[in-house]
This record gives structure tokens, sequence and C-alpha cells, in this order.
């Protein structure tokens, strides 16, 4: 039995529902957070989006946007977008399978050793990570020596670590363990028990994985593919040491609007690029939504 | 641990540990090669002068300390804020999950040159002028991720039974959170934390930016004109951030075994 | 709703503990010297800036890397003879960097000097425009030719450079030329050391190639294209040219400011490798000289006057490693004179300095590090901040297809 004190709460929430809508009244819990996010992120950000409304001479003006939706600007916003999609096809799936593998079957100790090192290479990027990469795979690196002592020469069929999937290949190192990192806790709620009855009704692998697991797993599956697909495509300071702008990527151009050396004509074209990032994310959101939906009328 | 889902050959843990192992230590034992050469001796010596060299300068215990105590309040307020909200979320906030989730994206694709340029102008100087803005922009930074390691992980927990269970207990709100959901979403809360403390023990664009010196942009100070020194200390700070994080980790399965047997 | 007071509280508390610690007060002169604008018509001279700026005690200065012109030296030797700290913001920065910190840091951070490009000093002066920086006539000011300072003494071109062609000592046949990159022994050995679409070396590296292959000041077109012969028969590589990737074998030619090759070469031969500089015999591209001025919202007014007089200093004299404790106890005017002055200091990183022809009138050009001389086949040019400006909307829109 409830005491009446302890639901007060939801008494009172009752009663004031014709007046308060759902919305404001699941908004109060958290605005603690909401106001850090909009001290440290959205009014900085609000401030910015305002100048690349603005010319040179902080009059009124849509150029910005309309240079920006140009030309090698629109090529940099395709090749951007494609690349957060391929990397996010090409992590996700090893990311998932092994996040399951370690969290059915690996102990305790190795997940922890697998957490923290999914946090620390997560985080990696920029001018080491390159490095890491130039060490091993370069032209001498030690993995290159190696193959080729083995007979297998890479550079013969003219790959190279500095192109397009060159950044794809290197973008894993970080991918992949923020699958892992933000997968597992999906498999890990994927409960013995629901395993158990469904041996136990007598489905069958596929009908599990069909019935049970999938369905189950999906929601996170698409909310981590969103969050890499956003994560290489905004990725920048790898993407800057290893292609010195010779691919058309939108966050290396935004770098070098704002802050290169090379001054150039229109102060806030680069901060009219960075509002074209923010709507491709909201616009990568409708998908992911509509999945969303989809999935949880399919888990009833 | 008993495992959860069908039976898997335990071929497959040890494959899969080992191509993980593989793939990690390749780029990263590549690079450490580098930070133990020793010229200086001859080529073809190895030795840890590259390592002595950075841990000599006078500042390498003072930075180290700094960021290590930015990490912390940043995991404090990972801890205090983000872990309760996520909760809440889940338990009856269904309707803002979509406007979080997109607002948790932004951190990530909004270019940190822009946020620190926006701060600059906006934020009051005080706020600014302290140095533990910085954990604060650290937890926003990290949100994309422990944002996301939370929610999946607490999406998939009957949280509304088990909590009216333990109201129907007699179990106040407070309680509720304290003891009975904390201990089922234990996993992704340390999850979360290791994120956080992670990306601020590393985070150099926004620090640089923002004109703080941390242990990172120390480092790209102190390693200028020395190229194995700077590859050395990236190595360090890989692996040191990885060590630390263990044993966090390592602490509280023991920590947790000890609530165990007591209960 | 209790939950909610639990999480505000949490908030209020973490918040409480970020706030109430240190906030640091910029220092403040005796003498009001953020108001001098030369040290003649000031009562104490050299020995009263000198004065001052210890008791300040700190430099504020960015964006400025230990191997650029030999700054590592002129920032020892600063630091150490007249026992000022300096704080380099963000050493790897850009011109655009230094400018944006002026106009958003807090009061504390801002930079005392800057050392910027030309574009970007023409992005922020003109005609009708507030300056952001404080007007001071250095003692040399008269050396300085007159198209490369402001009348009143707001900014001051400092030293200029020439590209180079830096190269590993295994390369063979040896480059000489920017037209000899070609050579298929290079096959994956050439990169730049940024993106020339927004790192000025690397635009500049770009103009040169345009000069060596039939292109001129005002026509940077067949510079791109030359690099787009390069990345096809595979010699240019898009790897960054820097001190680990050099190393790690990843690239073993490059282009690069003469004034980086005595830092370079250190560093290379500390980590194992020898690394040699030449000026291309096709071309000699002088590079537009980079600007001193001192931030109008300078926090140490003294140590920023006394930062531009020594840099401007045409002395002949000791270098960071052989003042002594006996010179640091001299009166101020007497140590200035007793130490390297920063004209000659670029000298030694292989820069020209911007008074170089008063400097060699009165003699007092030390020896620049060997082998950088300019072959007497090389057309020697100089791009205009205009032309920079034509060739810089090329390049931004090529370079990503290249």
């Amino acid at each position: 039995m409830a005491k009446p004190l302890s639901n007060t709460v939801d008494k009172g929430a009752a009663n004031r529902g014709a007046l308060v809508s759902d919305f404001t009244r699941q908004l109060v819990p958290i605005l603690p957070l909401l106001v850090l996010i909009v001290v440290f992120l959205i009014w900085p950000i609000v401030n910015v989006a305002i100048m690349a409304f603005e010319d040179n001479y902080g009059n009124f003006t849509f150029d910005n946007f309309v240079v920006a939706s140009q030309g090698v600007y629109a090529q940099a916003f395709g090749n951007s977008i494609s690349l957060g999609i391929y990397s996010a096809l090409l992590a996700s799936i090893p990311g998932a399978v092994f996040a399951y593998i370690i969290e059915s079957r690996g102990s305790e100790f190795l997940k922890r050793i697998i957490n923290s090192a999914t946090s620390v290479l997560a985080n990696s990027g920029g001018v080491p990570l390159a490095f890491m990469f130039i060490a091993a795979f370069g032209a001498e690196g030690s993995a290159t020596v190696l193959l080729k002592a083995i007979g297998l020469d890479i550079y013969a069929g003219g790959f190279t670590l500095f192109s397009y999937w060159g950044l794809v290949l290197v973008y894993c190192f970080f991918q992949i363990p923020i699958m892992v990192l933000v997968f597992s806790p999906a498999v890990q709620a994927l409960r013995r028990e629901w395993t158990e009855a469904a041996r136990s009704l007598g489905a069958s692998k596929w009908q599990y994985w069909r019935h049970v697991g999938f369905p189950l797993l999906f929601p996170s599956f698409s909310a981590s593919f969103l969050l890499l697909f956003a994560s290489a495509f905004s990725a920048y300071a790898t993407a800057r040491a290893m292609t010195v702008g010779t691919i058309a990527l939108v966050p290396l151009m935004i770098g070098t609007l704002i802050d290169g050396n090379v001054i150039v004509d229109q102060f806030n074209l680069g901060k009219a690029l960075a509002i074209g990032m923010v709507l491709v994310t909201a616009l990568a959101m409708v998908p992911y939504l509509l999945i969303q939906r989809r999935v949880a009328r399919w888990q009833k | 641990m008993k495992r959860l889902g069908f039976k898997l050959p335990s071929a497959g843990l040890f494959i899969a540990v080992l191509l993980a192992g593989v793939f990690v230590l390749l780029p990263l034992g590549s690079a450490s090669e580098y930070s133990f050469r020793t010229p200086a001796l001859g080529p073809g010596t190895y030795g840890w002068d590259n390592y002595a060299w950075f841990v000599s300068q006078p500042d390498f215990g003072t930075f180290i300390t700094l960021s290590l105590l930015l990490a912390a309040v940043a995991a404090g307020i990972t801890l205090l804020v983000l872990v309760p909200t996520v909760v809440w979320l889940n338990l009856r906030g269904q309707k803002l999950r979509p406007l979080m989730e997109f607002l948790t994206l932004l951190p990530l694709v909004i270019p940190v040159v822009a946020l620190a340029i926006g701060a600059q102008t906006s934020l009051p100087v005080e706020l600014q002028s302290n140095q533990y803005s910085l954990s604060f922009f650290y937890f926003v930074l990290a949100l994309p991720y422990t944002y996301r390691t939370l929610d999946i992980g607490i999406r998939a927990i009957p949280l509304k039974t088990l909590s009216e269970a333990a109201r129907s207990l007699g179990a106040s709100q407070i309680k509720v959170i304290a003891l009975v959901l904390a201990p089922v979403v234990r996993g992704a809360v340390i999850a979360s934390v290791f994120l956080t403390i992670a990306l601020s023990l590393g985070e150099f664009t926004l620090t640089s930016l923002l004109h703080w010196q941390t242990f990172t942009t120390w480092v790209t100070v102190i390693s200028q004109s020395n190229i194995l020194g700077a590859i050395a200390l990236s190595v360090f700070t890989i692996v040191a951030a990885f060590a630390l994080l263990l044993v966090v980790g390592l602490v509280s399965i023991r920590t947790k075994r000890r609530q165990v047997t007591e209960e | 709703m209790r939950f909610k007071r639990f999480a505000a509280a949490a908030v209020a508390v973490v918040a409480a503990a970020g706030m109430s610690l240190t906030f640091a007060a910029p220092s403040q002169a005796a003498i009001n010297y953020c108001k001098v604008t030369d040290l003649q018509s000031s009562a104490n001279g050299m020995n009263g800036l000198v004065a001052a700026a210890k008791k300040e005690g700190v430099l504020n200065v960015i964006t400025l890397p230990r191997d650029w012109a030999n700054y590592g030296e002129a920032m020892d030797l600063f630091s150490k003879a007249f026992g000022i700290k300096i704080n380099d913001d963000n050493p790897d920065g850009s011109s655009a960097y230094e400018l944006q910190t002026i106009a958003t840091a807090t009061a504390d951070k801002q930079p005392d000097v800057v050392d910027i490009g030309v574009s970007a000093l023409n992005s922020v002066t003109g005609p009708g425009r507030p300056s952001i920086f404080a007007n001071y006539k250095v003692q040399n000011f008269a050396d300085i030719p007159a198209e490369w300072k402001d009348a009143g003494g707001a900014w001051y071109g400092d030293y200029n450079g020439i590209i180079a062609i830096a190269y590993d000592s295994s390369v063979s046949p040896a480059p000489k030329k920017i037209s000899d990159l070609t050579n298929a022994a290079y096959k994956g050995q050439v990169a730049l050391g940024g993106d020339p679409s927004a790192a000025q070396e690397a635009f500049m590296s770009v103009f040169a190639a345009a000069i060596a292959k039939g292109g001129s000041v005002t026509n940077i077109q067949p510079g791109i294209d030359f690099f787009k012969t390069l990345k096809q028969n595979g010699n240019f590589t898009s790897v960054l040219a820097n001190g680990a990737n050099y190393v790690s074998g990843a690239y073993k030619i490059s282009l690069s400011w003469n004034f980086n090759a005595p830092g370079a070469i250190a560093s290379a031969k500390a980590a194992g490798k020898t690394l040699k500089y030449v000026i291309p015999s096709d071309v000699a591209l002088q590079g537009t000289p980079y600007i001193q001025a001192i931030n109008k919202k300078a926090p140490h007014c003294a140590a920023a006057r006394l930062w531009e007089e020594f840099i401007y200093s045409e002395n002949k004299g000791k270098t960071s490693d052989k003042i002594t404790a006996a010179d640091k106890k001299l009166p101020g005017q007497a140590l200035f004179n007793t130490i390297l002055g920063g004209q000659n200091i670029f000298v030694s990183g292989g820069a020209t300095p911007i008074t170089v022809k008063a400097m060699t009138k009165k003699g007092l050009l030390i020896k620049a590090p060997a082998g950088l001389d300019v072959p007497k086949s090389a057309k020697l040019v100089m791009p205009s901040p205009d032309n920079q400006a034509a060739g810089k909307s090329l390049v931004t829109s090529q370079w990503p297809n290249l």
C-alpha cells in the first residue's frame, strides 16, 4: 500500500493536470541540466549564429548562407555527410558485435579493461592519432614493413592513408570504441530471464533474435548509429592532419574560415557553415525519430 | 557474471579480444616504438630517455594535478546532474527525450572554434575567469557520449516497475533513486563517468582557445622542439588515462563485492 | 518536488565550489607606461622601462612557435636577462586566433604583443576603423622601411622569409629547384606544412610553385596545377608536414620558410635524422613581412614596450646561454646593450630582419646560418597583399579538389 504522504507528487500533478501541460511538468526536473546546456553551449552558439546573418559591416544579410550552399561548400557538405554515413556503417556493426560478445561472455575484469580502454580511445584524435596510423601503416610504418616482409606490399596497389577512405579507416580507431561504449549498456539490459523464457518456450536462435533480441536492441543501435554519424561528420583535427585540405570537408572549411592565417572576404561565412552543420544534424534526427517511433509501435 | 544470450563458443570471445588487441596495439605500439628511441646513444638503441625528459620538467606535476582536478569536477557534475536527469527522463519524461537527444548531439557537431568565440563574447567575465568553468565545458562536450550511454543503459530497465514497487513498500523518491535505481544502472553510470574523465584529461582545442593552461596545452608548449619527447608524451597520456580508469574501475568492482557480502 | 530540489542543490554545490576560486588581477606598473609612445619622451629612458617591466614580471605573447624565426631564443633571452616570465598562448595558433583573442579574451588573458600576417593586419586596420593597437615608436623606428610601418607607430614589420625546400639526407638525387619535385624518384615523398587555404607557409609554397612553372605574382594557377600533377604522379602526399610525421618517414621533402631551418634541423638531429634545406634555384619567393604590434588592451604595458625595443634592437651581444648573474644586475640600459638584439636573433634563425639595410650599413649584421644562400639564378619575387588576396580565392575553390 502506498503511503499517502509519499504520493503527494503524483496527486498534486494530477490535480494541476488541467492547467499545466504534460510537457512543462516534465520539463521542471531536467532544468539543472538544461541550464548547463544553455549557459555553456546554446547561449554562446546563439551569439555566433546571429553573426552568421551579418555582413562584414554588421548589416543583416542572407549572403553567407547563399555562398555556403554553393560550389565547393555544397560539395563539402556532400562529402562530410557521406563520410559520416560510411564511417557509421563501418564502425557500428563490428562495435555492436564486439559489445555483445564482451557483455555476454566476458568476465567482470575484462569488462573493466574494455570499458577503460574504450573511454580513452573514444576520445583520441587529431595529430597524435594520425601519427599512430602513420607509424603503423605509413610508407615506412611497422605494419607496412612487416607485411612487406611476408610478401604483401600494401602500397603496390596505389593505397594511401591520406585519402577519403584512409580517413574512414583511421576514424574507426575512435568510432568502434564509441560504439562499444555506448551500445554495451543495451546488451547488458538484455536480461537473461528473457532468453531463458524464450528458450523454455521453444524458440529457436533465429526466433529469439527476430522477436526478442533485435527489437529490443534496435532503438539503441539506431541511437548509437546517429552518434557515430555525427562524430565522423564533424571530426576536424584528424582530417586536417591527414589531408591538408585536399578533400572538401565542412569542418575543415569552418576551421579555415574562422581560424585560418589567410583572412577571408566574408568574415561570417564560417559561422554560416557552422549553422549548416547544426541543420544537417537536425535533419538526421528526422529519419532517426521515425525509426524510433516505428520500433516503439512494433514493440507493443 | 552469468552469460546473457545464447551460448557462444568461447573461441568467439578469444577471437574478439585478439582482434581488438591488434586493432589498438598495432598503431599504439608502432607509435611507442619511436618514443623509446635514443638517437643520442646511436641508431637502433632504446631507453626511457624521452619519458625521463618530460617527467623532469618543472611543471609536470602541477599540470597533471590541475587536469585531474578539472576532470574530477566534471565527473562530479555528470554524477550529480546528468544521472538523475536521465533517470527522470526514463521514468516520466518520455516526451522530452527527442529534444534531449538532439540537444546532446549538438556539442559534437558545433565546431569548437565557434563555441569558443561565442563563449568569450557572451559569458560573464567572472565565469570566464574561473578555471573551473572548464569542467562545465568538459561536461557539456562529453554529453553526446555520456547521455547516450546512460540513456541506453537505463532505457531497457523497467524503471517504472522498480520504482513503483519500491514506493509501494514505503520508500521516498530519493531513497528509490539512491538505493533501488542506482545499483541497477551502475554499469552505465560508471561508463559515463569514465568518459567524462577521459575527455576532460585529453581535451585540447577548447582549453587552448579559451586561453587556459592544462596538461594538454602544456604538452604542446614544452614538446615543440622535442619530436620524440612529444611522441612519448602522447603515448604516456593514453596509457596513463587508461591505467587511471582501470584502477578506478577495479576499486568499484571491489566495493560492489563488499556491499554484496555485507548485504 | 524533492527530486528537483536534490538536483538543483547539487548544481549549486558544484557551481559554488568552482566559482569561489582565484581571479588574478592584472598587475600594474608604478609609472603609466600604457601611455608612453616612445622612449625619448619618457623621463627615465631605458633604465626606467626595464625597471617597470621587471616589476610587472610577466609578458603575454601569443602563437610564437619556438622553432619559428628563432623565437625560442628570443623568448629565452628576454626572459632570462630581465627576469620576466613569458606566457606563450597557443604556440601553434594562427593570426586569426591572435586577433580573435584581442577581440574576445578577458582582461588578464589579453596578449601584450602580437606577431601577425599582413592580410590579418589589413582585416583590422583601414580608414575609419578604431585601432586595436597602441602607438609606440621603438628607438630604431627610422630603420624600418616606410612601406612596412604605420606612421604613428601602431604596427611595424619585423622579419620575413623565403620559401625553401626541406629534404631528408637520404633523398637521392637531392632536389635543387621546385620543378625537380616531379622526379619519379620522389614518389609519395613531397608534403606541405598545412592547408594552403588556411596556412600562410603552404599558401606561399603554392605561389612559389606558380612562379617556378611560368606563373607570376598575379597568376597562381600554374602553382595549383603543379601540385595537381604531383598528386597525380603520386609524388605529393597530403600528410601534414611536421616533426613527428617526418621522423616516421611519412614524407621526405617539404616546402618551408627558410627561417624554420635552424630549429627544424636541430629538432630532426635530436630525433636521429639529418634534415637539409636549400633555396630553390628557380624561384626565391619572399613572404611579406610579419607585423609586430602592441595590444591596446595589453595587461603588461612596460613589458610589452620593452619586448618591442628588444625585437627591434640591432645589437650584437650575448645569447641566453651566455648571460651571467652579474649581467642581470646591470642597470637597464647597460643590460639591454649587453644582450643580442631581436633583429639579429631573426638573422641567426635564418630570417631576413626588417632593418636589414640599416644594419648592413652600420655593420651590425651577424652571420646567417650557412647553406641558405639565395642562388643567383633564382627569381626574387614578393606577392603583394593584393596579389595574395586574389591568389587565395583561386586556392580556396580549387585546392579541395586537388
